[in-house]
């Protein structure tokens, strides 16, 4: 009896010493791709921004005064409830939906990957229809504080033709994920997670002709100064400037930095270029952008979509796998509420990276024009013309705001003064 | 099912004179004058018909015969008009005086609802009427605009233009004096249409609360001469989901672009194959049978969009696979002549596939408001859909070289079709 428990006590030591020898390569493959994530979360986190830079205090009202300050909470806070609903809204469409929405398997002659197509296509479609209150909602509140001056039945239509834009979007995703899946049952993430990331690249080089009411800008003096502030910047020229008619619909101004190559430009909207803006201003936003483009803010933004894509497609394969893996149309809807859900969760950790990049832009942008009170007058009037808050609350910072707030920029400002005035 | 009170019965021997045919529109012209002047005393009749109708519950024997014979002559000019009848009609509208006639039954109890609201609820009646025939009654550009309403401009059956009856009279026309006799689908054709106008006119003038019937099959139509290499075949409960119909268009928007990818491959693929049959007298097996895949994706996906069938397609055109099916012959021997001018020859039949494709529109919008609210597809209306399908595929798969049969326009149906509405046959020659 102790002969045979001191034999079964080695046998299991045996089998846990091979279970264990087992794993080994497993657990070195997952500290190396820690190790991996880590190093390029390192070299993305990279910035311009001097490392310890202090930011001053700086309270809200030193930005707007009562009034205004009261009004741009004010107009903030219903978007923040707004946005709120609409999330929890997106949590419990899908949660439902990943209950239930295998049942819509039978409205579907297609195969596997065209009634997971069906699938996807009708979970985003309920999700459009719970949000579209919400979203005419939040145009009556813009409509209401002038902000946008869209009426109710074209941002309908044009909100139910994004609807279809997103459908072809989706499809593709799923057919290439049921794709990859029907041979590749347990591992499609590993090449799914690389078409992904392609396509993204794909996607942010197209963009810059995907954007609609775009012209040349014609202004000579800022095409120059675009050039001199690219050149201080390290490029060899500035990309093509384009300004983008959207007077129509909005009075918030706006630029962006867009495309890849080739294809990059900086996209200037006339609310900022026609609005009360003075030139000053108009040229920070422009060295701003600029910015974006010379520290590769877009590959930047790419590569942070690849770090979330590989482990997302991973956990997504993990979650489906009790309805059959990916490679089952009845996966679909359950794999929507885990990607939304994933999403909700790394929502934080985007809106952290993105703040990054704008205070990097800010930075660039302080150094090309040496002009703080342009950038100073710029985030004031920021306030008043788009309503936004100089200091919103942590947890609408953490989930909500994709630049620093105008009072975090306005701090960035004297930090650089106080910087330059030290140097 | 119960059959309509309204019914157009055939004594046609598909003969025509070649010298009245010639000359129709001209010999038509005493016609439409007596009718114009008939249409006036119609809307007249028809405005103290709907308060009776109102008042009694029931349309008065006096106005009921009046309007019957009204609806009857009009329905005799335009089969003339349109060539689904050969002799001159009287001018009196007499019941069994011509070859395509019109019973209609004696007054009976309306509903007061529908009566009251009768100028509405004709509206979808009046669109698909203006579509199949331009107007109800067999014309087009306007029609009847209600009885208890403005009076039209010109009759309640106008012949203006617009409509496959007026498409088909067109086409029939050239072959009428080519051989002396109309054929045989066009004449069906043309028998539906002008039933339906008839419905749709008896139904705007209180002859009858029954909604018109859009189905094809309650016609119970010849069969083609020939049998079809390319066949329809039905299998489909009505029932739609609400959802997917909510959100059809946006759906099919996948399909769309698939099916645009495919049509680039099946056009280089139609090209090498009207050489091939050309030089061997038959499509390759492999080519035809791309083609016909196509075509049946195309007539899947049709379905899918005007809500003629319920479930998403697949992607690859299998047969089998659908609700709406295509079934197609293996390749066979072509007529080389055929194939050579097989681009001219296409042209007839792709106008009435255009003009039935603007029925299927009316279809799919009309199928989507009623799907949305019962969650059901009208039987008719959803045969009228596949019959638009149907003749859609035939006329691509002649263009495309999968046969050299011509397609056929009558209402002849498929393979499992629904009910028939009438069970009596209402075609006593062909």
């Amino acid at each position: 009896m102790g002969v045979e428990h001191t034999g079964a006590r080695g046998g299991r030591g045996a089998r846990g010493r091979r279970r264990i020898a087992g794993r080994l390569p497993l657990a070195l493959l997952l500290v190396a791709l820690a190790a991996a994530w880590a190093t390029g979360f390192y070299f993305l986190w990279q910035s311009d921004v001097p490392a310890g830079l202090e930011l001053p205090e700086v309270e809200a009202s030193e930005l707007l005064g009562p009034e205004e300050l009261e009004e741009a909470r004010d107009y903030e806070r219903f978007l923040r409830i707004d946005f709120v609903l609409a999330e929890v809204i997106v949590l419990v469409v899908f949660g439902l939906y990943a209950r239930y929405g295998h049942r819509f398997v039978r409205e579907s002659a297609a195969g596997r990957i065209g009634t997971g197509m069906l699938l996807a296509m009708l979970g985003f479609a309920l999700l459009w229809l719970a949000q579209l209150p919400f979203g005419l909602a939040g145009l009556w509140w813009e409509r209401r504080h002038d902000v946008s001056e869209q009426d109710y039945g074209t941002w309908i239509l044009e909100s139910w033709l994004g609807l279809g834009g997103a459908f072809l979007f989706v499809c593709l995703a799923i057919l290439i994920v049921m794709g990859l899946a029907g041979p590749l049952p347990k591992h499609w993430w590993i090449p799914g997670g690389a078409v992904f990331v392609g396509l993204a690249a794909l996607f942010a080089f197209v963009l810059p002709y995907m954007l609609p009411s775009q012209r040349p800008l014609r202004d000579a003096e800022l095409l120059a100064d675009a050039d001199v502030f690219a050149r201080e910047q390290g490029l060899e020229a500035a990309p093509p400037l384009h300004v983008q008619e959207v007077r129509e619909f909005t009075t918030a101004p706006n630029a962006l930095a867009v495309g890849l190559g080739p294809s990059r430009r900086v996209i200037l909207w006339d609310t900022l270029l026609e609005g009360p803006f003075p030139d000053e201003e108009v040229r920070f936003v422009l060295a701003h952008e600029l910015g974006h483009i010379s520290r590769e803010h877009i590959w930047k933004l790419v590569g942070w979509y690849a770090l979330f894509a590989f482990p997302g497609a991973f956990l997504i394969a993990r979650a489906t796998r009790r309805r059959g893996g990916m490679r089952e149309a009845e996966a679909v809807p359950l794999a929507l509420f885990v990607l939304v859900g994933l999403s909700f969760l790394a929502l934080p950790l985007q809106n952290a990276f993105g703040r990054h990049l704008e205070a990097e832009a800010d930075w660039i942008a302080l150094e090309t024009t040496r002009d703080p009170e342009a950038a100073r007058a710029l985030f004031r009037r920021f306030g008043t013309t788009a309503l936004a808050d100089p200091s919103p609350p942590t947890w609408s910072y953490l989930l909500m705001e994709t630049h620093p707030p105008l009072a975090d920029r306005t701090a960035m400002v004297e930090a650089w003064e106080a910087r330059r005035g030290g140097g | 099912m119960e059959r309509h009170p309204i019914r157009v019965v055939v004594e046609d021997d598909l003969d025509r004179s070649r010298l009245t045919v010639f000359f129709r529109l001209l010999l038509a012209i005493p016609h439409l004058i007596w009718l114009l002047l008939w249409s006036i005393g119609a809307f007249v009749a028809a405005v103290v018909s709907w308060f009776a109708t109102l008042a009694l519950g029931r349309s008065p024997q006096a106005l009921h015969g009046f309007l019957a014979a009204y609806v009857r002559y009009a329905t005799h000019v335009y089969a003339y008009l349109s060539l689904a009848a050969n002799p001159f009609p009287g001018f009196t509208g007499d019941a069994g005086s011509y070859p395509v006639d019109v019973e209609i039954d004696p007054p009976a109890r309306q509903s007061r609802w529908k009566t009251g609201f009768r100028i509405f609820l004709v509206i979808p009646a009046l669109i698909l009427a203006n579509a199949l025939t331009g107007g109800p009654g067999g014309g087009g550009g306007g029609g009847a605009r209600g009885d208890g309403g403005e009076a039209d401009a010109a009759t309640w059956f106008d012949f203006s233009g617009g409509g496959v009856l007026v498409l088909v009279a067109f086409l029939a026309w050239f072959v009428c004096l080519a051989r002396g006799r109309m054929p045989l689908g066009f004449r069906d054709f043309q028998t539906y249409a002008l039933r339906y106008g008839a419905q749709t006119c008896g139904y705007l003038l209180l002859l009858t609360d029954r909604y018109p019937s859009s189905d094809p099959a309650a016609l119970p139509a010849s069969p083609p001469p020939q049998p079809q290499t390319i066949r329809i075949a039905v299998d489909d409960d009505l029932r739609r989901s609400r959802l997917t119909v909510l959100f059809r268009l946006l759906l099919f928007l996948p399909h769309l672009v698939w099916f645009l990818l495919w049509s680039i491959a099946a056009f280089f693929a139609v090209i090498v194959g009207w050489f091939v049959t050309l030089a061997a007298g038959r499509m390759l097996v492999g080519l035809h049978r791309f083609l016909a895949a196509y075509i049946r994706y195309g007539t899947h996906i049709s379905a899918y969009l005007f809500i003629v069938a319920n479930p998403f397609p697949g992607f690859t055109g299998t047969e089998g696979t659908y609700p709406v099916d295509l079934e197609v012959d293996p390749p066979a021997r072509q007529s080389r002549w055929i194939t050579l001018f097989r681009i001219f020859l296409a042209i007839p039949t792709a106008l009435i596939a255009g003009g039935l494709g603007a029925v299927l529109v009316v279809v799919g919008v009309f199928g989507w408001f009623v799907g949305l609210v019962t969650g059901r597809m009208p039987e008719g209306l959803r045969n009228l859909g596949v019959y638009a399908v149907r003749y859609s595929a035939q006329a691509h798969g002649y263009a495309y070289l999968l046969t050299d049969r011509y397609p056929y326009t009558g209402p002849w149906e498929w393979s499992t079709p629904g009910p028939a509405e009438d069970a009596e046959p209402e075609v006593a020659a062909a």
